[in-house]
């Protein structure tokens, strides 16, 4: 059995690996931090052109169930944020908005703007009115851990029943585990129960894990909070790789390798001043004049080296390849796209 | 609506000039088209001159920075920190210059002690190890928005009337006399005219627009700086280079960051500040040459300020002032030129100026009393400190047992937003965050901008989306140049609000 190894556990990582495992490799996959994929609203912006099938079938959960087409939510300021895939409770069907909306805040707590987002809301003719829950929450403890206990559920529950509305927005309260909650929530409540779409939250984070543990699941092989350190190229080549975590340092033998690292957003390339650069010093980086479009150059799905030649088993995927003309917001779409290609271009060799 | 004395420009001269003539029992009224300091009052690097940097150039000028110095550190202790300067002089410097600024400032009265190369990397440790020469002054750096708020606060509680967001749109001359001065209001509800006896332009860069609405000119050299400021206090001292006023020169440490400065530049308008990458280049490369760990440091934003000086401008232009009128209207004073640091003694001039046109005799107070009544202190702690240094006597309005942070790069309180909110001058996310720092921290606003306008619309029922544009356009300006660390938080920033929120894109 042929052993892949992949670098970065965001979108585009943990795609790839699980495209490779269900295609009968070995795949390690090596992350560390917070990949974007997490600090995103954990919806698909743009349609996918290439495999959607595939990327259906990755994303399917249980216990979060997802909605697809044209889709439209509110975002924690009240704008509309408009996508083609997001969980159940983040989205409408487009064309079928919401009569009322109760906004509902936390005391204390950021992450759902309701006097803003109802102001916002009523500008677009959408009926909407803020109301903020007491009971203090901290702005520093994260919310969904504030929503762990089930007492605060039901309070919850009780203090929604009240409003005369169709629609409740809520903060993005819960975790990947605790999804299932909105829907009891909205049992009990008796109202459409629609958390706002929220960046650097639960939601990314929620997306994250299902993503993680779906390579898992596929049998691939999770060093979390490791790094690559060193890649052992010859000959246009990577036979080995340095994977170190702590004070361990490991060599890997790989025959084919998928960068899936990270932007210089998330520390996956090097940005100094207002240049990217590869960390590994072996690929050949496009610069642009906007950094945001930086990354790695790719030939037919792999990455060049800096001779400018197409490396023969080492292929990218996602934000740290360089990408013409990347538009905000469609970077998980893509992420998973070029994962696609990525294997689709290993499975060639 | 009838005045006595029409005081036009809100930064630092005309809220000097409001306080001073209120103190004198004069009836007056000070309009602002935007915010307190919206002009080079907001736009400069803080600094509280010693005399120092002007001494071998413009003695007159060092003279007055020297005495204006003392003044405002016994009137106005609360926005001014008492860092000290240090002048450097490096291996690369003319060696003899140094001694003609010792001689310069001696004769100009500007008070300073040498120190012997080691003595300066003792009490400056990040200056440069081959530092040849060190003379310390009496620099400090000055917070600008709070002085002039609490020169705002002070006129009103003496009897002036102080608006803000009020900009004077047009004049009536009749027979040689400004007879009606016709006024814009943001919040509606103010008189669109006013009929003053005296109109003091007070308006600093758009001294020359203000007086062309009277059929008057006066010619200006308006000049661009540019500053860049870096996160966290880099130095203890203010920090200037010692030689002849040049770019790049003075690094002063304020509040959290600390500021680079300055360029020089031609200005084509006003609010021409815009500040280029050779700028940004130019002040690290020069400052570092002072302060070598400069380069490795973040630089969070940069800013640049219109300096009104009189005509010819530039480096070489001197940074006194005049006051000018002429026959086509008679009761018409334009102020120009001058400096933060020597603003109460140009306010001081305009006033004796004016109290003579209007037969008073009563006696400028301005150097004698405190702005506003002594900050009450809530102990000894950085945060009580912090309060006081922001908001001078109104710190104790601040409720402090109500420990919810809006901001927390700046570590902004959310009972600071309500208290700014409630004294009624701030309209905008960008008045609140002047007052406040809420929003001038690493993340220039990302988040924080978010939380104070939910308490803006709870409090005064504000616009969030123009409020919000105008914040975020006004903080992103800044951006252009961020690099490094700062442009990965920059392109965070922009994912969010306008790959999320759809901001930034909207027609």
């Amino acid at each position: 059995m042929s052993h892949a190894l992949v670098v970065g556990k965001g979108a585009a990582g943990t795609f790839s690996s699980w495209l490779l495992a269900k295609r009968g490799w070995e795949v390690t996959l090596v992350g560390r931090g917070t990949p974007s994929t997490a600090l995103s609203t954990g919806c698909l912006r743009s349609v996918p052109n290439l495999c959607r099938a595939a990327i259906s079938e990755f994303l399917n959960n249980e216990s979060m169930p997802w909605a697809s087409g044209e889709r439209e939510g509110i975002s924690r300021i009240g704008t509309s944020y408009r996508c083609w895939m997001s969980p159940a409770h983040s989205t409408w069907k487009q064309g079928e908005t919401p009569k009322s909306i109760a906004v509902v805040g936390l005391d204390g707590h950021p992450s759902l703007l309701p006097r803003v987002a109802s102001a916002l809301l009523n500008g677009r003719k959408i009926r909407a009115a803020p109301f903020t829950l007491a009971g203090q929450v901290p702005s520093e403890v994260p919310l969904a851990s504030s929503f762990r206990k089930d007492e605060a559920w039901e309070d919850l529950a009780e203090e929604l029943q009240k409003m005369s509305v169709e629609t409740i927005l809520i903060p993005s309260l819960v975790t990947l585990q605790d999804y299932h909650r909105l829907d009891q929530l909205e049992g009990r409540c008796g109202r459409d129960v629609l958390e706002a779409i929220t960046p650097l939250g639960s939601p990314g984070q929620r997306l994250a894990d299902l993503m993680l543990s779906k390579a898992g699941e596929a049998g691939v092989t999770i060093w979390d909070g490791r790094k690559v350190t060193a890649l052992d190229v010859k000959d246009d080549v990577v036979v080995g790789a340095t994977v170190v975590g702590g004070m361990d340092a490991r060599h890997l033998s790989v025959d084919a390798v998928i960068l899936a690292t990270g932007g210089p957003l998330v520390d996956g390339l090097v940005l100094k001043e207002r240049e990217v650069s590869d960390p590994f010093g072996k690929f050949r980086v496009v610069r642009s004049a906007a950094p945001l479009t930086g990354g790695y150059d790719s030939l037919e799905g792999m990455l060049v080296n800096t001779e400018g030649r197409a490396m023969v088993n080492v292929a990218g995927a996602g934000d740290c390849l360089s990408s013409g003309s990347r538009e905000y917001g469609s970077g998980l779409t893509e992420a998973l796209e070029s994962a696609y290609r990525a294997v689709r271009a290993l499975e060639g060799t | 609506m009838r005045t006595d004395v029409l005081i036009i420009g809100g930064g630092a001269t005309g809220a000097g000039i409001a306080r001073d003539l209120a103190l004198r029992g004069v009836n007056c009224l000070l309009l602002e088209m935007g915010d307190f300091c919206h002009g080079a009052s907001g736009g400069n690097h803080g600094l509280l001159h010693s005399g120092g940097r002007y001494a071998v150039k413009d003695p007159t000028s060092a003279s007055e920075c020297a005495l204006e110095n003392a003044v405002l550190r016994s009137i106005a202790p609360f926005c001014i920190e008492d860092t000290g300067g240090l002048f450097v002089s490096l291996p690369e410097d003319d060696p003899s210059f140094a001694d003609t600024f010792i001689g310069s400032c001696r004769s100009a009265d500007v008070p300073l002690e040498e120190l012997t190369a080691r003595e300066a990397l003792r009490s400056e440790p990040e200056l440069i190890s081959s530092v040849t020469r060190c003379l310390k002054v009496d620099d400090g750096s000055i917070d600008p928005f709070s002085l002039v708020q609490a020169n705002v606060d002070d006129a009103r509680s003496a009897g002036a009337r102080v608006l803000n967001h009020c900009a004077v749109t047009g004049m009536t001359v009749e027979k040689g006399m400004v007879v009606e001065v016709k006024v814009r209001d943001r919040r509606g509800g103010v008189p669109s005219t006013m009929v003053p006896d005296i109109v003091v332009n007070a308006a600093g860069a758009w001294v020359d627009e203000v007086a062309k609405l009277a059929g008057c000119r006066v010619p200006m050299g308006l000049d661009q700086g540019s500053m860049l400021v870096m996160d966290g206090r880099q130095c203890r001292h203010v920090v200037n280079r010692l030689r002849p006023p040049s770019n790049g020169d003075i690094v002063v440490p304020n509040h959290t960051s600390t500021v680079l400065g300055t360029t020089s530049r031609p200005a084509g308008a006003p609010d021409d500040v815009a500040v280029s990458g050779e700028d940004v280049d130019l002040l690290i490369r020069e400052t570092a040459a002072m302060m070598p760990s400069l380069r490795a440091r973040r630089a969070i934003r940069t800013y640049g300020g219109v300096r009104p000086l009189l005509s010819g401008g530039g480096r070489e232009a001197s940074r006194s002032f005049a006051m000018l009128n002429d026959e086509r209207a008679g009761n018409l004073l334009s102020v120009a030129g001058g400096k933060l640091t020597t603003y109460r003694l140009m306010a001081e001039k305009v006033s004796d100026r004016v109290c003579g046109m209007l037969g008073n005799r009563s006696e400028c107070r301005t150097h004698r009393e405190p702005l506003g009544p002594p900050a009450e202190g809530k102990g000894d702690s950085i945060p009580a400190a912090r309060l006081v240094r922001k908001y001078g006597s109104l710190a104790s309005s601040v409720d402090t047992t109500d420990t919810r942070v809006v901001c927390s790069c700046e570590q902004v309180l959310r009972s600071e937003v309500t208290a700014v909110l409630k004294a009624g001058d701030a309209l905008t996310l960008a008045d609140v965050m002047r007052r406040t720092r809420a929003g001038m921290g690493y993340c220039q606003g990302f988040d924080c901008s978010m939380s104070v306008l939910e308490i803006m619309v709870e409090q005064n029922g504000a616009d969030p989306v123009s409020s919000l544009s105008e914040f975020l356009g006004e903080r992103e300006r800044g951006l252009g140049q961020a690099s490094g660390d700062q442009l990965r938080q920059e392109m965070l920033r922009r994912h969010v609000l306008i790959g999320v929120y759809g901001l930034g894109d909207r027609e």
